[in-house]
């Protein structure tokens, strides 16, 4: 676990770089906004034969510049986990081939960084729904743990995660935004080096301010 | 910096902090750490293999690979549970083998083995000499750390000189002294025959 700590605060040292980089100094007043969510993920796709249950533990950061009145650009930086403890058996695609069998520890954390274009319905200061797509990648810690055996297999995986939300105003800079998205990925490997493609659902919520 | 960007800062800490506190760690069973691996010779044609024969001991090796005199308390019911996997599997038993004559040359020799000291990583072991045939290989399954006492059941042609055609390792369970000792072995045995379905006839 010590590895992955260390890739956590690297996480956290981007988190707040791309606060200060973006902040009130250097950003103009009500073109930039920022989100900060708690985000809960839900396997899909190949990740769910790896682990079913849903991710309680997880953040996104949301910086969108308004190029139009009703669409902007920006970045979207993430931080989701997923974990199942299960007993059973993993084929090796080793040479031999091989079968082990063991109460496995399953682990994903996945540090999505991605360019974002989102559409938003509405008026300025008015609930305003939105779609929007992110595109990038995702830094992938995976870990499955049998016994004494670990496997880590740490990667970056491109992808895409489709999105629709809504953001709520409730004072003049600050509001709550609720969205989900659809985060899959096009290639990687498992933390036992088989070919996958991730895929989760992450639900957000949290609030939402102009620098 | 603006209040605004400090809080945040803070709250993007204290989450960090959270979080990570209540990450997976609890703690686990004797049986769940019990381990079953198993491997096997791509190019085998086990429905082909209708025979074996097995010594009733597990050879135990010191750290040399050396055979050596020291059974273990589980260890004739792990003989007698690997014998009744290969009967269920589909194969016959030749009690008294006798290779000089083809009636009696069973078509896979069976030995298990436990490791006299721990056994890091993997790879392949050749170093000790077979009860019929000298200098048959065989493979570890997984590279890593084999404690003490871990039972490795290996499954060789008699016929040629080449790696095994099967191995299952149970990782350090001869040595364990652990209530439900004797179940986790039965169990270990059953599960290293269920995971390899390509030995049934």
């Amino acid at each position: 676990m010590k590895i992955i700590k260390l890739k956590y605060w690297q996480m956290f040292a981007v988190f707040v770089l791309t606060i200060l980089l973006f902040s009130s100094s250097y950003a103009q007043r009500e073109q930039w906004y920022g989100a900060l969510t708690y985000s809960v993920s839900v396997p899909a796709g190949d990740t769910k034969n790896i682990i079913e249950d849903i991710g309680w533990w997880g953040m996104g950061l949301d910086y969108r510049y308004m190029v139009q009145k009703n669409l902007s650009v920006g970045l979207y930086f993430g931080w989701n986990t997923m974990y199942e403890r299960v007993t059973g058996q993993t084929e090796l695609n080793t040479d031999p081939p091989g079968t082990i069998y063991g109460t496995q520890d399953n682990t994903i954390n996945s540090f999505p960084i991605m360019a974002s274009a989102h559409y938003y319905l509405g008026e300025r200061k008015q609930l305003r729904p939105f779609i929007g797509i992110n595109a990038g990648g995702s830094v992938m810690l995976q870990q499955k743990a049998i016994g004494i055996f670990v496997w880590d297999n740490d990667q970056w995986q491109w992808g895409v995660a489709p999105e629709v939300g809504v953001a709520i105003p409730v004072e003049r800079d600050f509001g709550v935004i609720v969205n989900g998205k659809y985060n899959m990925f096009f290639s990687g490997e498992d933390a036992i080096g088989n070919d996958i493609n991730n895929a989760y659902w992450s639900i957000n919520v949290g609030f939402i301010w102009e620098p | 910096m603006r209040k605004t960007t400090f809080s945040l800062i803070i709250f993007i800490a204290s989450a960090m902090v959270i979080l990570q506190s209540c990450y997976p760690g609890d703690e686990i069973t004797y049986s769940d750490s019990d381990i079953v691996a198993t491997f096997y010779d791509k190019e085998a044609n086990f429905s082909t293999k209708l025979t074996f024969a097995m010594p009733d001991e597990i050879i135990r090796l010191d750290d040399e690979g050396n055979p050596i005199n020291d059974p273990g308390v589980n260890d004739q019911l792990a003989i007698t549970r690997i014998k009744d996997n290969l009967i269920d599997a589909g194969f016959t038993q030749i009690i008294d083998p006798d290779t000089t004559n083809p009636a009696t040359t069973p078509h896979v020799l069976v030995i298990a083995f436990a490791n006299q000291s721990t056994w890091v990583s993997g790879g392949c072991y050749s170093s000790w000499y077979s009860w019929y045939y000298p200098y048959y290989g065989w493979c570890y399954p997984v590279y890593y750390t084999y404690d003490i006492g871990s039972l490795v059941i290996v499954m060789i042609d008699p016929t040629e000189s080449r790696n095994a055609l099967w191995v299952a390792a149970l990782n350090g369970i001869l040595e364990d002294t652990n209530a439900g000792i004797a179940a986790r072995v039965t169990d270990g045995i059953d599960q290293a025959f269920t995971q390899s379905p390509y030995l049934y006839k």
